[in-house]
């Protein structure tokens, strides 16, 4: 039972390594148009990429620390949303990116 | 909404100030948003219960704030293992030590290990320990860069360790030094009535006869096994028992030589008797507490032969070691000679 706890505890754990890097190739790619947080967690889950807001919001001040993402505050049925959008340099950084998932992805088809 | 209110204002607390209100505004956006949504699909306002359930799912309002942040530390994985080796060998070397002296203390002289006070010794470990994190914290903080992880080479890494193998420096080292103090200790105390020391008169038990030859036997013997090793600096299990026979053998007869009050006398020109009486009883009484310290002292010594040896031992069972593996099989500590 413990080891089972252990099995799926590590599983959990990898998984979560596995995905943290896709995540960023995702909203960059998902912010192609402009959105805000809870329409893009909506638009990744629809495409079966569920993210939960507490990874989500963390990642966006991230890029766009980093000069990927712009945002913008703006009114949008009577409520203030923050909506965000790849920036020049993202772009950039996107296209770098979905080339190199590309490479280890086909890499790793030939491997498993 | 007062439970997602309070649920906000508690990550509010934990966030950086400069961003508060800026990540409160969007993360409140985002779990109105969800509300509405769940309130549209059933076509109602939602139960306190089922705003607990969508908040739990968020996570703890401190597990949520501190995503907010950079990953923080005390000291980093790069600096941590050097932290974490100083602090075992601090406290290994504050702890162990004085903890076998107190133990032997109050097995030999239980009526002076008052000298030792074991209560200080926990708040010199608190201090060893408070000291080392505060000195790697403020290392880590500033940014410090070990030079050694910028400029190693492979060709500076220290040689492969034999720790079967015996130095030819240490053997000679052994022996000089053996020889030496053998002729000043033969010349000095060489068992007669009254022993000159530098002016002084020193008289001596006659049991100092026995510790007299005795020591000159062991160290006979000490300087034959350290010159087999010189010709032949690999150690064996018959030579590594045989250390052992004879620091065990030695740490006896140096114990003994403490608790046998051996000094009967001593005489100076300048010194009235009275005062020598007093000087006497006092060398024989420090003689007899240095024994725990002695003690002590041995056992370490005893312990590392005894681990020679089993290490020597599990390389014969097993063709592994405790140590490094060794390379070179046709030395002979392989075929246990």
């Amino acid at each position: 039972m413990s080891q089972s706890n252990g099995n799926h505890d590590l599983f959990e754990n990898l998984r979560l390594e596995l995905r943290r890097g896709c995540l960023s190739l995702a909203v960059l790619s998902q912010l192609r148009t402009e959105r805000y947080g809870y329409t893009l967690r909506k638009a990744l889950a629809e495409q079966g990429l569920e993210i939960d807001e507490g990874t989500l919001y963390p990642l966006l001040r991230r890029l766009e620390s980093q000069g990927l993402l712009t945002s913008v505050w703006r009114e949008e049925e009577k409520r203030n949303k923050r909506f965000y959008r790849i920036s020049a340099e993202g772009k950039l950084m996107l296209k770098q990116l979905g080339a190199e998932w590309q490479r280890i992805n086909s890499s790793l088809n030939g491997i498993l | 909404m007062e439970l997602l209110d309070r649920y906000l204002q508690a990550i509010e607390f934990w966030l950086p100030k400069r961003q508060r209100q800026d990540i409160i505004a969007e993360l409140s956006e985002d779990l109105r948003s969800q509300v509405e949504e769940k309130e549209t699909e059933l076509g109602r306002k939602l139960e306190d219960a089922e705003v607990e359930a969508i908040l739990k799912r968020c996570g703890s309002p401190l597990e949520v704030a501190s995503r907010y942040r950079p990953q923080q530390y005390l000291i980093g994985p790069t600096l941590f293992p050097i932290y974490r080796f100083v602090l075992a060998v601090l406290l290994i070397g504050c702890v162990v030590p004085r903890f076998l002296i107190w133990l032997v203390f109050l097995l030999v002289d239980p009526a002076h290990r008052g000298y030792l006070h074991m209560e200080n010794l926990w708040v010199t470990v608190l201090y060893f320990a408070f000291f080392t994190t505060l000195a790697f914290a403020i290392a880590e903080r500033s940014g410090v860069k070990l030079e050694a992880l910028n400029t190693w080479s492979p060709r500076k890494l220290p040689p492969v360790r034999d720790p079967n193998r015996i130095s030819r420096f240490g053997s000679l080292f052994e022996i000089a030094a053996a020889v030496v103090f053998n002729v000043w200790f033969v010349s000095l105390f060489w068992p007669r009535p009254i022993i000159d020391l530098y002016g002084a008169q020193l008289t001596l038990t006659p049991a100092w006869r026995i510790f007299f030859w005795s020591f000159l036997f062991l160290a006979a013997a000490n300087i034959a096994i350290a010159g087999v090793n010189l010709f032949r600096p690999y150690w064996t299990r018959r030579r590594a028992s045989l250390r052992l026979v004879a620091d065990g053998l030695g740490a006896g007869l140096f114990c003994g030589l403490l608790k046998a009050q051996v000094l009967f006398g001593i005489s100076a020109p300048s010194l009235p008797a009275p005062k020598a009486i007093e000087l006497t009883n006092v060398i024989n009484l420090w003689m007899v507490r240095t024994l725990p310290w002695a003690i002590v002292t041995m056992l370490v010594i005893l312990s590392f032969d005894v681990y020679r040896i089993m290490r020597l031992r599990c390389v014969h069972l097993h063709g592994g070691s405790i140590g490094p593996v060794v390379k070179d099989l046709s030395s002979p500590m392989v075929n246990g000679n």
